[in-house]
């Protein structure tokens, strides 16, 4: 019995060994869970007849962590925020894409970015999607004329009715619009002015939450906005909830814009190059902009051909030169005020 | 004495592989864990200690030190409630339903076990929700006028736990309570002692080791749960596994991560040594 | 009180029973939310599911894993067991002790001390990893049971098949574990069940390969659907058609 045991542990541990082994033919990416639709990585894995593995992360510093628990060439490509690329480059993260190899002549052009993603003359990343946090938020139960002010989630009237989106970057990004402060000033000095609001905000709201309690909260009708929402949460529940709608106050709101990158040490640059041209061609665009985690505009405006006008409806592909005139983009804190806003994030959390 | 000496080496030889186990897949990381504790984070680097900073943050940083609390309170009430809770159904399911439907009673009692662990906290959220279930029943029947906040609060975590640790009890006093002879209850009634008397006074604190030793593990189980209050606390307040996860996921501070499991790793300790004399863990 | 009795009875199944209930109706959502108003069945999120690559595989995985780690436990464990049965050891109050220490531990500690230690060593996190997790939080649970099941009269006819003449390996595998099949039996179908609805260690120790409860989780964090409605109810039907069925077999296997 044991002797037999034995061999059987054998066999499932040698099953185990052989899973985990990695193939030549497997790419890794360590991303953002809309690039875990299988809708959007067959087409690539059937094209080059690779396996594309995939690792969810969230934030920057997360991500970063996860490149230094690793060794050189786990991982060829990442999705990153577009303001953090050229600190992962300097970092030594990243590797520089190779010259002319991608084409951004047709990215949408305030998302580019692609002076700040060039460090020494080389790039190291592509804007890929985008979209904004703002506030979302229930026209059936709110008036939308309260919602072109930021101010309103303050004034009282929706207590209770708020939920907060729990990422510390675009909500203290929108506190700071609130109060005046502009995201590129968004540094140390300024966090201490905006405790204040954020923990009043903190009272008048009846939750913190992720992406599906958000979802939840506001399909079910426990809240009526969320602040830090936008398409990316809103679109997939249009077909349930058309009440459900978001807007950019008059104070703006922040865009988001996500990047692909290829990671330092990689062993088979061609293939990650590939990849990253796949994400930026116009049908991959198009499938990462409608992907099953959340959606948002394609960088590459050539997508629009592929959308259909529904889509485009949804992802509000006219509005874009007005909302881009009057968004900022994410505050770029350093090491230091990063951290400082995460402790501010906890306490806010805490109490 | 060759003989003797021959056994024990045989025996050692026996135990041997589950000793080596423990000893370098658990005894040595968790000394890897405290030996990072004692280190800190600079900027984006480990500085490797050993000093106490990370610990002197947690006991001045009232957000942290906070979470040690919220933690207690939570498996404190969850732990009170589930043994109250499922004492009476145990003994319900063991005296008064006929022995013939008494294991379907059982399994009934604990068939969610069998639901996966993170869905069975996703299906309080769809239940507690303002929309949920509970809340529909409620107002429809006009019980209450409007909807209450149940989800996104203490009270959501608290429920969804007990949901769990119920089962969990259920099952181990049910097997303490029929392991027990009939004859002390008899004994007792025939000495005029009235059927509460009987419950209260001789099986009651027959049960108490089954009952400690379910409470423990309750303890030990639900203070060291993430999923539970993530998905249903609303981050309205951070108990101590979510704010382990939170150094770990967001900043990837492994000293403040492993600092506050060095933290919660003494508070089941203490609660071990408190209740150590009515437990009896290797007969679980 | 026996209406209190059947009173409570019937208010605690209502309360254990109610969000499998919500869970299972509601996976027949005909809508993308899975709450209140039931918009009729469809059985589309079945098919979604069945249809989905990802959450297979981590299926597969999660069989993998609670498998071996499940044969390992009870083999180290059943081992362990039969040691301290055989001899008194120097120490072995503490041998005892250092063997049933992960139970009292939080998972989220374990998990924790191993990702630490495979960072250092340099190993990639690995279903692997979570294996060996596994049987850190098994191995103790399998030695208590069989250490329990090992009473007197084991004992004695171990003693009777040594003087006998039998081999270690000879008493072991033909005496004790028939004797204690029930109990290792019982020690298998515990870790299975512990390893395989585990989370927090396979979240931790995992990255491409994952277990059916971290794929999951990642399916709950990236949107509401009732597919996760669907998911769950599977599982708990798969689950409860093989524990009624074990019950069914040794319950007419007691009866005889």
């Amino acid at each position: 019995m044991t002797i037999r045991m034995h061999k059987f542990c054998l066999a499932a541990l040698g099953g185990l060994m052989t899973t985990t082994s990695l193939q030549a033919a497997d790419l890794n990416a360590l991303i953002w869970c809309d690039h875990a639709d299988a809708a959007l990585l067959e087409p690539f894995e059937k094209a080059h007849d690779v396996r594309v593995n995939v690792k969810e992360y969230e934030g920057t510093a997360a991500g970063l962590t996860l490149l230094d628990q690793s060794r050189p060439g786990d991982w060829d490509v990442m999705v990153i925020d577009s303001v953090d690329v050229a600190r992962a480059a300097e970092a030594g993260y990243l590797a520089p894409l190779p010259a002319d190899s991608v084409d951004t002549s047709t990215t949408f052009p305030e998302v580019a970015l692609t002076d700040a993603m060039t460090v020494d003359g080389q790039l190291y990343g592509v804007t890929e999607k985008f979209g904004y946090n703002t506030i979302a938020y229930n026209k059936a139960a709110v008036d939308p004329a309260d919602m072109e002010s930021l101010g309103a989630l303050w004034s009282g009237k929706y207590d209770g009715r708020i939920a907060i989106y729990d990422y510390y970057l675009p909500v203290l990004g929108l506190v700071g619009l609130a109060e005046g402060v502009d995201t590129a000033d968004l540094d140390a000095a300024a966090l201490g002015t905006l405790r204040d609001p954020l923990m009043k905000l903190r009272a008048a709201s009846r939750q913190v939450s992720d992406v599906v309690g958000s979802q939840t909260a506001l399909a079910t009708g426990e809240v009526d906005i969320l602040i830090g929402g936008g398409e990316w949460l809103t679109a997939v529940l249009h077909a349930e909830n058309p009440d459900l709608d978001w807007t950019l106050p008059k104070e703006g709101g922040l865009v988001w814009a996500q990047a692909v990158a290829m990671v330092e040490g990689t062993e088979q640059p061609e293939l990650a190059l590939e990849f990253i041209k796949y994400i930026l061609s116009p049908e991959g665009q198009a499938r990462l902009a409608t992907s099953s985690c959340y959606w948002g505009m394609p960088a590459n405006k050539e997508a629009g051909a592929v959308l259909s006008d529904e889509e485009k409806a949804v992802l509000r592909w006219d509005d874009q030169a007005e909302y881009l005139s009057r968004a900022q983009l994410y505050p770029v804190p350093d090491a230091d005020t990063d951290l400082a806003m995460q402790d501010l994030w906890t306490d806010m959390l805490q109490n | 004495m060759s003989i003797e000496r021959t056994e024990r080496r045989q025996a050692a030889g026996l135990a041997a592989p589950a000793l080596l186990w423990t000893l370098a897949f658990f005894l040595l990381p968790f000394g890897a864990m405290v030996w990072m504790s004692l280190g800190h984070m600079e900027g984006r680097t480990v500085v490797p200690g050993p000093g106490p900073e990370t610990y002197a943050r947690i006991f001045s940083d009232p957000s942290l030190f906070r979470g040690i609390f919220v933690s207690l309170e939570i498996t404190a009430t969850v732990t009170v409630l589930s043994v109250a809770l499922a004492w009476p159904l145990a003994w319900i399911i063991a005296t008064r339903v006929p022995a013939r439907w008494r294991r379907l009673a059982l399994l009934l009692a604990v068939l969610p076990f069998w639901t996966s662990y993170v869905v069975r906290s996703y299906s309080w959220a769809l239940v507690l929700g303002e929309k949920g279930v509970i809340m529909n029943a409620l107002t429809g029947l006009g019980l209450l006028a409007e909807p209450v906040q149940i989800m996104a609060t203490r009270t959501a975590t608290v429920i969804g736990f007990t949901h769990f640790f119920v089962m969990l009890l259920t099952l181990t006093i049910y097997s303490n309570l029929v392991q027990l002879s009939p004859n002390y209850a008899r004994a007792a009634e025939d000495l005029g002692a009235s059927r509460w008397q009987v419950i209260r006074l001789v099986i009651l604190p027959l049960t108490l080791p089954g009952v400690m030793t379910g409470a423990f593990l309750t303890f030990v189980l639900c203070i060291g749960d993430y999923i539970t209050p993530q998905i249903l606390g609303g981050n309205n307040e951070l108990s101590l596994p979510q704010l382990i996860m939170l150094q770990l996921g967001r900043r990837g501070d492994f000293p403040m991560a492993s600092a506050l499991s060095v933290v919660l790793m003494a508070i089941v300790t203490l609660a071990y040594a408190a209740s150590a004399r009515w437990l009896k863990m290797d007969r679980v | 009180m026996r209406i209190l009795s059947w009173a409570y009875l019937a208010l605690m199944f209502a309360f254990i029973l109610l969000p499998v209930a919500v869970l299972v109706v509601f996976s027949f959502q005909d809508g993308r939310l899975p709450v209140p108003p039931f918009k009729g069945p469809t059985l589309e999120w079945y098919a979604k599911v069945l249809a989905d690559r990802d959450l297979m595989a981590a299926l597969g995985n999660s069989m993998l894993v609670a498998l071996a780690s499940s044969a390992v436990s009870v083999l180290l464990g059943f081992l362990a067991a039969a040691g301290f049965a055989r001899a008194r050891l120097p120490g072995s109050a503490l041998l005892r002790g250092l063997i049933i220490a992960p139970m009292t531990v939080s998972y989220l500690i374990i998990g924790l001390g191993l990702l630490q230690a495979v960072n250092w060593i340099g190993l990639r996190p690995s279903l692997m990893a979570t294996g060996i997790g596994h049987v850190v939080i098994n191995l103790p649970l399998c030695f208590a049971i069989l250490a329990a099941s090992i009473g007197a009269p084991q004992q004695s006819a171990l003693r009777a098949a040594r003087d006998l003449g039998a081999g270690e390996r000879q008493v072991l595998s033909l005496v004790l574990a028939p004797m204690i099949a029930p109990s290792l039996a019982a020690a298998f179908f515990l870790s299975f069940t512990f390893s395989w609805d585990e989370f927090i260690i396979a979240f931790l120790l995992t990255r491409f390969d994952v277990t059916l409860p971290v794929e999951i989780w990642s399916m709950l964090r990236s949107g509401l659907s009732p597919e996760t409605n669907a998911v769950g109810a599977l599982v708990f039907l798969v689950s409860v058609l093989v524990v009624v069925t074990l019950e069914l077999l040794l319950f007419r296997k007691a009866a005889k």
